[in-house]
């Protein structure tokens, strides 16, 4: 059994899309992640908001999947992910906001 | 995975909890079973079938009306054997037949009362093995109720004792064979004891019978237990070759158990004993000798309701073993002790021998010589034939002397009081001039006589006496076997000794005679001589006193040729002690060579008369002086024996005296009173009043108290003489003595007696004649008068004199503290007290040890009027060491007694015999299994390859001469072999100086070696018994598994080792959570064991059935009120929930448990606290609870831990909480070896200790597939586990990401070629670090290549997230193993 995540995209009415990620990330399920970002991300325009507030568990496979995405992509975590995303270097190449 | 319908604990699959007898249980066909399909079954049946199979303690239930049998798989294991799986689903009364007479009604009972049953250790015959069993079983039987709560079954938990109760019950025959090893018993009360010790257990020795060999080589019956006298199977005697015998003899002499089915016409009607069937087998065991045939064997019936495995066997074995070490102690203890005794005796006749010597020759030779001297004076004129008698009669009597003089020559060097006085001389000429004597007898025998003494380049120092005897006796020997030839001395210097050969051409001494050629009393048999007469002590004597000189003798022989004696003395004083030596002309006069040439001339055929000895008394007895004053004197004789009153008699009568006789003391002072005497000779030794007595009544009488009196003695006590004399006695005359002399004493006495002036003269009588030690000291303590023996006792002479204190006899203050101190009291008593006694240890001229018995009197001197100081002493080295022997034997026996082990001992023991001896060391060497000996010293840095190979040598040859019989060097020490239990131990005692190893000593060596043989076997045999009774203690101890978390420890007390009734436990119980006790029996050793089993069992039972410490406690309570033994013990119970860390306790008047948190706050768990077990039992107990906060420590304890004599609980408490303190950082099976280790006392624990530690939570361990699917549920129970680890939000998420990439890096890299491995993940908290390891079971590539970015991105998290990491590859796995710190 993967872990459980549930993975929604939507269109905010000022044109951004967003997509909200509830559960936890690993291995397991890090490819439909990786699907979802491919789906949303957009060559143009306003970069795509990925919501990890709700994320309880992300690990490097997660942080694989967006790697790829980074400079059309704006985060969105807890501080729980905050230093993991720092130590990454993932902060570094996109915009992490405080939820 | 929601939803009542899914759930696992209301599915109807109730089997699947346990994967063992679960299967089985589906496989019973319960459509067709009154209880119906399982998924119809109560509630009820449902919860208790899986409590029952997810239980690994032992249980079985019943239920339904028919009782249904169900059980789990350890009961299965334990108990059930081949009935499985037939029983599953049979009704309990079948499964059980067999016991159900005695199970049955229990089960009754409980369906009928709804009350529990208890029962311990009950004895069922089971037929689970193949035949019937005897077995014990401890159960309780618990009511089981419907969901509506009627009575509907029972549970049984079960615990099987029959390993316990049957061990016991060996361990006991066992221990009471070893008990009070230390009776020593003959061999007849060793088998009676040992019988009733076997008869004492019919269980599993339902008969023994112990036949022992004889000398006609039968086997005879000595014991038998469990038979009556006379049955056929036990025969009186058994022939060792008979086919027919019952018993194969015979074969057991090869030293084999022999196992016999007893199915013969002998074993027709075998009692059947306790049991109800008598045995069908015997095992036969030899009783093994060490190095030798068997004693006997010992035949053990076998109990049938027992398979003879390695434990009976054992048994059997460990018994015929005790018996035959009985057999073997009490045999070599007869020959030990009749050894002892022997040499004892032996040692006691030779003192008693010489010491009477004097006494028992003096008188008669007295008699002798005396008459035979007057009379041949007498007869000068009268005819040959009475001459010739005279002379016969002279020449035994100065034979006998000359006999009483060799002995008492050799009793002095015995004694090491032989006075030689070394003077320079011209050694050729004095040897030519003793050989002179020789030559009339020598060429009479028909021999040629060559003397060839030609003169030394130097003079050799030899006391003139002794050289005498050396060359007298040696030519006496060289005439006396040689019948024709030559005999010849011949005096040379060579390599710069002074060499005497005598050679003669006569019989030869046989070569197999000639190593004892110089012993004492030796004799060759049935040799050629001209004589058979001899002492044997000849040589012997020549040989000590040529080694007196330094100097050696050895002797060539051959048979039919004849002999040479060489003596050889080496030149100059070097090798002689210094304060022996005199200047020449000095010494002793040579003593008369004629007793030697009289002697020999009667070996002669034609002896023609003595023609050299005209110098006897009678010779030069003048005519009788008159006396002053012309009357002849008046002389009144005492004496009770009649010749020497006759002879006395005749000797003053011809001087012209008149004499009157009487026969005792009594009769002559009447006479004496009737008309005064001008002198009153009188023995000493008379009955109704004594010499002495006679001497003081006379000068208590005015009438008679001028009167002189001259006592003669063989040999009179000094004391009285000493008071005699001061009572007045005028002379004092020691037989025997020549007629001529006594003569002069009377006429002399007479005279002064007359003149008034006798003053001087009893002196000088009195201190040269006494035969003990005698001194007279001033007031100042100087001794300034003294006389021969006490020259003879202490070594020193009158040259001396005076000698002022302190004396040279004295110990010296350095070497001898003790003794000097005990010679210096007694001094101050001497000068400051007018009369005492005093025994004391003073020093030998010559160095060696001697202990005087002095009794002292102050006299004022009638001259000077100067206070003097009289004293006497005598000799009592011999009953010194008497005393000291009987007190080295108690010593020793108290070493050995009291010694922990068998090392312990032997160091005891060297202790003793270096005290005892004084000896610079003892050492020994064990000669066992082992390739190198084992040697033990009073030096602790001895070992047998630092040793000098010269000790060595002496060790080993040590080893190879007889057991117990001791070896002396002149010099140096002394050594013996003994029995030692890992083989023969070689002993030596390094005396370290110039001390002789006297016989005395070496007897009393051979009895204290016999006594340490003994002694080491008995420690060993109790250390044995203690070794089984530590491990039958482990062994009831503690469940095997513990809980994930916990450390235990147990410790016997050390001091000495005992084990005692201190326990712990854990049970895991059916909710989860885990039951802790600790727990403390009253008093030690192996009762004190078996309780504590008992109560352990009890306490288990109790908590599995509910789990509340205080209920269990109050339950134990009752159990223990009925339990002997168990009152007043002591139980901490507690019951812990591992997830939260609460525990529910209760303390039966145990100390608090402790916790200690991870900032180190202590906290103390004494609620809950009541009165130890079975105190008011019934009553209430309270309980309490107490929270073990995440990375605390809890430790429970027995008081063994904390309790110090002299210091209050409390201080032991917190020391142990210190210790848990100082630990907290270390993992908890570390902490348990560092607070065992940091609170032993000094010299270990007096009691023993059970420990018990818990750390929360308890490590995780978690195995899986290593399949990426599987780690969300790998992190819910992480995450559940470091929440109960009290950490902080964000710490445990960065430990959960970095635990996730070491899992992920164990799917992708460890099993990327090796699908469907298995990942284990470890985590475990101390108070401030978590550790963390994940292990894999595949290979990790070498390298990436190219390196995959993200998996080296999970690594780069790892190292981020943890405080330090590492990964070791290995040949099963890879291991990642991370840490992290934490602040509190």
């Amino acid at each position: 059994m993967s872990a459980s995540l549930t993975l929604t995209t939507s269109d905010r009415p000022d044109g951004v899309r967003v997509l909200t990620a509830v559960g936890e990330i690993d291995m397991s399920n890090a490819s439909s992640f990786a699907d979802a970002l491919a789906e949303g991300v957009r060559p143009e325009g306003e970069p795509l908001v990925v919501d990890l507030t709700k994320v309880e568990y992300l690990d490097s496979a997660g942080l694989a999947a967006l790697f790829p995405h980074a400079d059309r992509i704006a985060l969105v975590a807890g501080p729980l992910l905050e230093p993991l995303l720092t130590i990454s270097g993932l902060a570094d190449l996109t915009t992490v906001r405080r939820a | 995975m929601s939803g009542a319908d899914t759930d696992p604990r209301t599915r109807a699959d109730v089997f699947a909890v346990d994967g063992e007898i679960g299967p089985d249980l589906a496989r019973v066909d319960w459509s067709a079973h009154p209880l119906g399909p399982p998924d119809t079954w109560p509630q009820s049946l449902r919860t208790s079938v899986r409590i029952l199979l997810s239980s690994r303690f032992p249980m079985w239930m019943a239920w339904g009306p028919q009782l249904t049998f169900f059980c789990n798989a350890a009961y299965r294991r334990d108990t059930l054997g081949r009935k499985y799986p037939w029983a599953l689903g049979r009704p309990a009364n079948e499964v059980w037949t067999e016991i159900w007479d005695d199970i049955g009604p229990r089960v009754d009972t409980v369906l009928r009362t709804g009350e529990a049953t208890w029962d311990e250790g009950l004895l069922l015959f089971l037929e689970r093995a193949g035949y019937r069993e005897e077995t014990y079983h401890t159960f309780s039987y618990s009511p089981l109720r419907d969901d509506d709560g009627s009575l509907v079954g029972m549970l049984c938990v079960v615990s099987e004792d029959t390993e316990r109760v049957i061990g016991e019950r060996r361990m006991a025959t066992l221990r009471d064979l070893g008990s009070d090893p230390s009776v020593i018993r003959t061999e007849q009360e060793t088998l009676t004891f040992v019988s009733r010790q076997l008869a004492r257990n019919p269980q599993d020795l339902p008969f023994t019978l112990t036949y022992l060999y004889d000398r006609d080589g039968d086997a005879r019956l000595a014991e038998a237990t469990g038979l009556p006298a006379g049955h056929p199977a036990a025969p009186a005697t058994l022939s060792l070759t008979d086919p027919a015998a019952p018993w194969p003899a015979g074969a057991l002499t090869e030293g084999d158990p022999v196992r016999v089915t007893l199915d013969g016409p002998a074993f027709a009607d075998l009692p059947a004993g306790v049991w109800p069937a008598p045995p069908a087998e015997a095992l036969l065991v030899p009783l093994r000798q060490q190095g030798g045939a068997p004693y006997g064997f010992l035949v053990a019936g076998l109990n049938r309701y027992r398979a003879l495995d390695d434990g009976y066997r054992g048994f059997v074995e460990l018994t015929a073993g005790h018996l035959a070490t009985g057999i073997a102690s009490a045999r070599s203890y007869q020959a030990q002790q009749r050894r002892a005794e022997e040499l004892a005796e032996l040692d006691r006749a030779k003192t008693a021998f010489f010491s009477n010597i004097s006494h028992e020759f003096r008188t008669p030779l007295t008699l002798i010589m005396g008459p035979v001297d007057e009379l041949r004076g007498r007869l000068h004129d009268a005819d040959e034939r009475v001459r010739t008698e005279l002379d016969v009669i002279r020449r035994n009597g100065l034979r006998l002397g000359k006999l009483v003089n060799s002995l008492l020559d050799f009793s002095r060097i015995e004694a090491g009081r032989m006075q030689a006085r070394y003077e320079p001389v011209d050694l050729a000429a004095v040897t030519a001039d003793l050989a002179s004597v020789f030559r009339s007898a020598i060429e009479r025998a028909g021999l040629s006589f060559e003397v060839d003494c030609a003169p030394l380049p130097e003079p050799v120092h030899v006391d003139r006496g002794m050289w005498e005897k050396v060359v007298l006796n040696l030519l006496s020997n060289a005439l006396k076997f040689t019948f024709d030839g030559t005999v010849r001395v011949r005096m040379d210097a060579e390599h710069g000794m002074a060499v005497l050969r005598i050679s003669d051409t006569g019989i030869g001494v046989p070569a197999e005679e000639m190593p004892r050629l110089f012993e004492r009393f030796h004799r060759i048999e049935n040799a050629r001589s001209r004589s058979g007469e001899g002492s044997g002590i000849g040589l012997a004597l020549v040989k000590e006193l040529v080694s007196l000189h330094g100097g050696d003798i050895d002797a060539d022989s051959a048979v039919g040729r004849g002999t040479t004696f060489t003596v050889r003395l080496p030149f100059g004083t070097a090798h002689l002690p210094a304060d022996a030596l005199t200047p020449a002309g000095a010494g002793r006069a040579p003593g008369s060579a004629e007793p030697f040439v009289q002697e020999a001339l009667r070996w002669l055929p034609a002896d023609p008369g003595a023609v050299v000895g005209e110098d006897g008394p009678a010779a030069t007895d003048g005519p009788v002086h008159p006396l002053p004053g012309g009357a002849p004197a008046r002389v009144l004789v005492a004496d009770d024996n009649a010749d020497m009153r006759e002879y006395l008699t005749r000797l003053l009568r011809s001087a012209g005296h008149e004499v009157h006789t009487v026969a005792d003391g009594r009769a002559a002072l009447d006479a004496a009173r009737a008309q005064t005497p001008d002198l009153v000779v009188s023995d000493v030794m008379m009955p109704r009043l004594d010499g002495l007595q006679l001497v003081a009544a006379l000068r208590a009488d005015p009438r008679t108290a001028g009167t002189p009196v001259l006592l003669l003695s063989a040999r009179a006590g000094q004391e009285a003489s000493i008071e005699g004399l001061e009572a007045g006695a005028d002379d004092y005359l020691v037989k025997p003595f020549p007629a001529a002399e006594r003569l002069a004493r009377v006429r002399a006495n007479v005279e002064l007696a007359r003149l008034r002036n006798h003053h001087a003269r009893w002196r000088t009588a009195l201190v040269d004649s006494l035969q003990e030690a005698f001194f007279v000291c001033d007031e100042n303590g100087a001794v300034v008068e003294i006389n021969a023996a006490f020259t003879d006792v202490l070594g020193y002479g009158t040259e001396g004199l005076p000698y002022p204190p302190v004396q040279p006899w004295w110990p010296d203050q350095e070497a001898e503290p003790d003794a000097h101190r005990q010679v210096a009291a007694a001094f101050s008593r001497l000068v400051g007290q007018s009369r005492g006694t005093y025994t004391v240890p003073v020093t030998h001229r010559d160095g060696h040890r001697i202990w005087i018995s002095a009794a002292f009197n102050q006299v004022d001197d009638p001259d000077s009027g100067r206070r003097m100081i009289v004293g006497t002493f005598r000799d009592v080295t011999a009953e010194h060491y008497a005393v000291q022997r009987e007190t080295a034997l108690a010593g020793l026996g108290m070493r050995l007694s009291r010694a922990d082990d068998l090392a312990d001992a032997l160091h005891g023991v060297l202790d003793e015999l270096r005290k005892l001896w004084r000896a610079a060391g003892v050492l020994t060497a064990v000669f066992g299994d082992l390739p190198t000996p084992d040697v033990t010293g009073t030096d602790p840095a001895a070992r047998w390859a630092t040793l000098p190979a010269k000790r060595r040598q002496a060790l080993l040859a040590l080893r190879d001469t007889p057991l117990l019989t001791p070896v002396a060097t002149r010099r140096h020490g002394a050594g013996i072999a003994v029995e030692h239990p890992h083989g023969t131990m070689a002993l030596w005692i390094d005396l370290g100086e110039k001390r002789p190893f006297t016989e005395q000593d070496q007897t009393l060596l051979a009895l204290l070696a016999g006594h340490i043989g003994q002694g080491l076997h008995r420690v060993h045999q109790i250390d044995q018994q203690r070794e089984t009774a530590l491990a039958l203690q482990r062994a009831i101890l503690g469940p095997a598994q513990l809980p994930a978390g916990f450390a235990v420890r147990y410790a016997p007390a050390a001091v000495p080792l005992k084990v005692g009734g201190d326990w712990y436990d854990t049970v895991e119980l059916p909710d989860g959570r885990i039951g802790i006790v600790v727990g403390d029996c009253v008093g030690h050793g192996l009762r004190a064991a078996t309780v504590m089993g008992q109560l352990r069992s009890a306490c288990r039972a109790l908590l599995l059935q509910d789990p509340s410490p205080a209920r269990t406690l109050a339950a134990l309570d009752r159990f223990a009120a009925l339990l002997p033994g168990a009152s007043c013990a002591t139980v901490f119970c507690g019951v812990l929930d591992p997830v939260t860390g609460l525990m529910r306790y209760s303390s039966a008047g145990h100390p608090p448990a402790i916790v200690v948190g991870a900032d180190g706050t202590p906290q103390l768990l004494q609620h809950g606290r009541s009165r130890p077990l079975a105190v008011r039992a019934g009553e209430e107990r309270p309980e309490a609870e107490a929270t073990v906060p995440p990375r605390a420590t809890l430790m429970l304890y027995t008081d063994g831990l904390v309790e110090r004599r002299r210091q209050p609980i409390t201080v032991g408490i917190a020391r142990a909480t210190d210790a848990i303190q100082q630990g907290h950082h270390a993992p908890v099976e570390v902490l348990a070896t560092e607070i065992m280790d940091r609170l032993t006392p000094d010299g270990g624990y007096h009691d023993d200790v059970a420990l018990l530690l818990y750390r929360h939570p308890g490590p995780l361990e978690l195995e899986f597939p290593a399949e990426s699917t599987r780690l969300a549920e790998v992190r819910t129970a992480l995450r559940g586990w470091l929440d109960r680890c009290g950490l902080a939000p964000a710490h445990a998420y960065n430990i959960l990401v970095a635990a996730g990439e070491a899992c992920a890096n164990a799917i992708e890299h460890g099993h990327r070629d090796n699908p469907g491995g298995r990942i284990r993940l470890r985590a475990a908290a101390t108070a401030n670090n978590l550790r963390l390891s994940v292990t894999d079971s595949g290979h990790w590539r070498e390298r990436e290549q190219p390196p995959d970015p993200h998996r080296g991105r999970g690594l780069v998290l790892m190292r981020a997230l943890m405080d330090s990491i590492s990964v070791t590859p290995g040949a099963t796995g890879t291991t990642v193993d991370m840490q992290a710190r934490i602040t509190a």
